[in-house]
């Protein structure tokens, strides 16, 4: 049975895939083979991929931990985003060199906190969906980024709407000379391992599932419910927030206007890939960074690089329609 | 006018309905009487074509029938007023009304909202209703929702009504102005059946009267034949079957010590029973409590009650009349409007965990939302009773391995049905996820348990089981309150009774079942 429906999925995945390459006028091949080439065809690639996929393991992180609460907060992307501001403020700022790079993590996690505890606070004290009060956190997270590039963070040149550039001691070292893989990669790492500890085995970890399992029989065994959901929404956030800090620190070393390419959009595709699991999101958004790493050089293919992105929703289809029939195959 | 000769319903190997036959005529208020579970709601589901019967004849006018949908049982003249209303809170009254309103009204595609409210506004008329057709059924008051519900079961011209315990949500005041409204569609002609398990409403209002009993007709009334003690005795029966086979188990269980019971049998006095039980110490004392609802009639109204260690208190009544409230009250999860609760003379901290660290643990009626959760594994729900426990905590973490000991343990001892401790509840049968759910309450042998409805839904060997467990405790010195809608249940093991009706809670000197009937029914 689930063999079954992993190759109707998968099959009806490619034929989509393929038709929709073929539409555009190119062969499905050569975009599979510009496709592996872009992602990992080199070791500057491979760093490409890595660099990609470090803000979706965090982000992805933070949307499964809130969606294990039962909590839907779709609002990474913004939290990202306000970690990016404050990172930024603290980047620009001359301080103690060992310090500096630590407190510009600590100042987006805050701030993400922050941003996702404001969408926390109206639902546990105003009855706020959090699904409408993240998203539109989203939009003025967004409205925010251009006004600091333009006001208080703009560069001392007054020229282009971007921050000054980190000094030197806020910045991730590269990993790997010739790429432009960071120490972020080990930070992700390692808050994938905490993350997957803090659900199997800490006790607020184990309050956070019983409260998206059921919240009526968490409530009657005494766990305190808007305490657990708080909480959630804090850690969820400061991971999101973290996200952003570690792209300033890491990869772009400024704030720009549109800073996101939309981390916090995929990574509710990434944590629903993962099945919600810590483990699973770091593969699921390697799968993701490698797709929009590749994605480059498909044009080289002759194609746009916006199939990738039809390409990165097919296969969230696939797999959402698989992990359905798989579950409906296993009740009947 | 609507006649049923030998209706079966099953759900099953679960017989709802046995061989009933029930008939109504034109003009008359027919009244169904019974206990929960007696197979009023399902009998009434059968005229109104909810369901249909598994054997059986139904005749509408002398012409047998059978409904294809409630909707085509409302084409033919048989309108229903349901217990819970069934109105879109959303929407506007009038377009309430055009949901599922006949199709005769208009094509596929057409909006007759002028002409389902032309013929509302006629029949409103009639019955000397002002009703605001613009506003938001939700915005409505309980007893304007139920206009809207009986105008919704007169369109297309009902020749019968069916009233679902339709006092059951209404105020004090409301209830009389409902009885007119009955009467008068009566007098017009129509056959109306009314549900209900109150004795002083049937009989005010009921022309005849019929008793539901476990599914069969066990007696059958007219108006003038009938008096609150017959109707008693007729609806909780003399003493059932399922009682008979508990009683052997139940009665060798051992006994509280603490308590200097009399060797040998139960005195059939459990009032005197209960005298002796309560020179234990007292450890759950409620006094005067009170909880008002946003609806107008207080929910609970001045609660008073004492339990001893070792003791029952068994707490009976229909569904509905403040047993929910009162097990939230009494384990931190709602606030009373006032009135005290303490445990051993100490007032808990009034919230869930409050009242688990001061040792009062439940058995919520229900055991699939409040009892379980049914994606996690039995550790885990096993887990969610010690989750503020220093013995299964390392630092920030839960010490898993001793809490899947513990499992291993309550498996053994509860002797639960379940693939091991990583099971998830939700793969359990009923019955053993009740188990999960008492392995929870009684683990550390608790001060007070409040156990709401615990065998509900259980085969027999589960409810024997449940009941054993629960004398375990009552032995071990727990101070134990036993709500329930079972009347066997509360008779086989309480030292005291007491009948919650509308919300006031009235102990029961004399425990005979008829007695415990009428307090039941309503009749103080």
């Amino acid at each position: 049975m689930k063999l079954w429906a992993l190759i109707l999925c998968v099959g009806v995945g490619l034929f989509f895939l393929c038709a929709v390459i073929l539409l555009a006028g190119a062969s499905p091949l050569a975009v599979g083979a510009a496709l592996w080439s872009g992602a990992f065809g080199s070791r500057y690639d491979v760093g490409e991929t890595l660099v990609q996929t470090i803000p979706l393991v965090l982000t992805g992180l933070a949307v499964a931990l809130s969606f294990r609460a039962r909590l839907m907060n779709i609002g990474a992307e913004g939290q990202l985003l306000l970690g990016a501001i404050a990172a930024t403020g603290v980047g620009v700022l001359k301080l103690p060199a060992p310090i500096h790079l630590p407190l510009c993590l600590l100042a987006g996690a805050l701030a993400g906190a922050l941003w996702s505890g404001l969408a926390g606070a109206l639902k546990l004290w105003r009855g706020v969906q959090e699904v409408l009060s993240t998203l539109l956190l989203n939009f003025i997270a967004v409205q925010l980024v251009a006004w600091v590039v333009r006001g208080p963070l703009q560069e001392a040149a007054r020229q282009f709407p971007q921050s000054d550039r980190l000094l030197t001691p806020a910045k991730f070292v590269v990993l790997l000379p010739g790429t432009r893989l960071h120490a972020g990669v080990l930070l992700a790492l390692i808050l994938t391992l905490i993350v997957w500890a803090f659900l199997k085995y800490a006790a607020a970890g184990f309050a956070l599932r019983a409260v998206g399992a059921s919240p009526e029989a968490a409530e009657a065994s005494g766990i305190p419910l808007k305490r657990t959901m708080l909480t959630t929404f804090l850690l969820s956030g400061a991971l999101a927030g973290l996200a952003g800090a570690v792209q300033i620190c890491g990869v772009t070393y400024l704030l720009a206007d549109k800073y996101s390419p939309g981390y916090g959009y995929t990574a509710i595709a990434v944590a629903l890939m993962a099945n919600l699991s810590a483990p699973g999101v770091l593969l699921s958004a390697l799968l993701f960074g490698a797709l929009t790493a590749g994605g480059s050089s498909v044009q080289q293919a002759g194609i746009s690089s916006v199939v990738i992105q039809v390409l990165q929703a097919i296969v969230l289809f696939a797999l959402l329609a698989y992990g359905w029939l798989a579950r409906r195959g296993g009740r009947a | 006018m609507v006649e049923a000769r030998g209706i079966v319903r099953r759900f099953g190997s679960f017989t709802a309905l046995d061989g009933v036959n029930f008939d109504v005529r034109p003009g008359e208020i027919h009244a169904l009487l019974g206990e929960n579970g007696a197979g009023k709601s399902t009998l009434m589901n059968v005229l109104s074509g909810l369901l249909r019967p598994s054997a059986g004849e139904l005749f509408l006018e002398g012409q047998p029938v059978r409904f294809a949908s409630p909707a085509d049982a409302t084409a033919r003249g048989v309108g229903m007023v349901h217990q819970h209303f069934l109105l879109v809170p959303s929407l506007s009254v009038g377009e309430n009304l055009l949901l599922g309103a006949s199709a005769r009204l208009g094509g596929p595609w057409s909006y007759p909202l002028r002409s389902v409210l032309g013929e509302a506004k006629a029949l409103a008329e009639q019955l000397g209703w002002k009703l605001p057709w613009d506003a938001l059924a939700g915005s409505l008051s309980v007893g304007v929702q139920q206009r809207i519900e009986i105008l919704k079961a007169l369109r297309g011209g009902a020749k019968l009504l069916l009233f679902d315990e339709p006092t059951s949500v209404l105020t004090p005041t409301e209830t009389p102005e409902l009885f007119d409204v009955i009467r008068r569609l009566a007098q017009e002609g129509r056959g109306v059946v009314f549900i209900s398990h109150k004795l002083d409403e049937v009989l005010s209002l009921a022309d005849r009267i019929t008793v539901l009993r476990r599914g069969k007709v066990v007696a059958s009334f007219a108006r003038s034949e009938a008096d609150e003690a017959l109707l008693a005795t007729a609806m909780v029966g003399e003493e059932s079957e399922a009682a008979r086979m508990l009683a052997i188990p139940l009665r060798s269980a051992p006994q509280p010590p603490v308590m200097g019971e009399p060797e040998g049998e139960v005195p059939p006095n459990l009032e005197d029973r209960g005298q002796k039980y309560s020179q234990g110490e007292p450890r759950l004392t409620v006094t005067e409590l009170t909880l008002n609802t946003s609806g107008g009639k207080p929910a609970l109204d001045r609660v008073s009650l004492c339990v001893a260690a070792g003791e029952i208190l068994g707490i009976a009544g229909v569904d509905g009349n403040g047993q929910t409230e009162l097990a939230e009250c009494l384990t931190g999860l709602k606030l009373p409007s006032s009135g005290t609760i303490t445990i051993e003379n100490q007032k808990p901290t009034p919230t869930p965990a409050g009242f688990l660290a001061a040792g009062v643990t439940s058995v919520p009626a229900d055991r699939q939302r409040r009892g379980l959760a049914l994606s996690m594994t039995l550790t885990e729900n096993l887990a969610l009773g010690t989750f503020s426990d220093a013995r299964f905590r390392k630092g920030p973490f839960l010490s898993w391995s001793a809490l899947r000991e513990r499992t291993r343990e309550a498996i053994a001892r509860f002797d639960i049905r379940a693939e091991g401790p990583g099971a998830t509840a939700g793969s359990l049968s009923g019955g053993n996820q009740q188990k999960v759910v008492l392995a929870r309450a009684l683990a550390d042998s608790p001060k007070v348990i409040i156990a709401v409805n615990p065998t509900r839904g259980l085969d027999v060997g589960a409810i024997a089981f449940v009941h054993q467990a629960l004398r375990q405790a009552q032995s071990g010195g727990a101070a134990i309150l036993l709500i329930s809608t079972e009347l066997d249940e509360v008779l086989a093991l309480s030292g005291r009774i007491g009948v919650l009706f509308e919300g006031r809670l009235t102990p029961a000197s004399d425990t005979s079942r008829s007695a415990l009937g009428r307090l039941m029914g309503g009749v103080l």
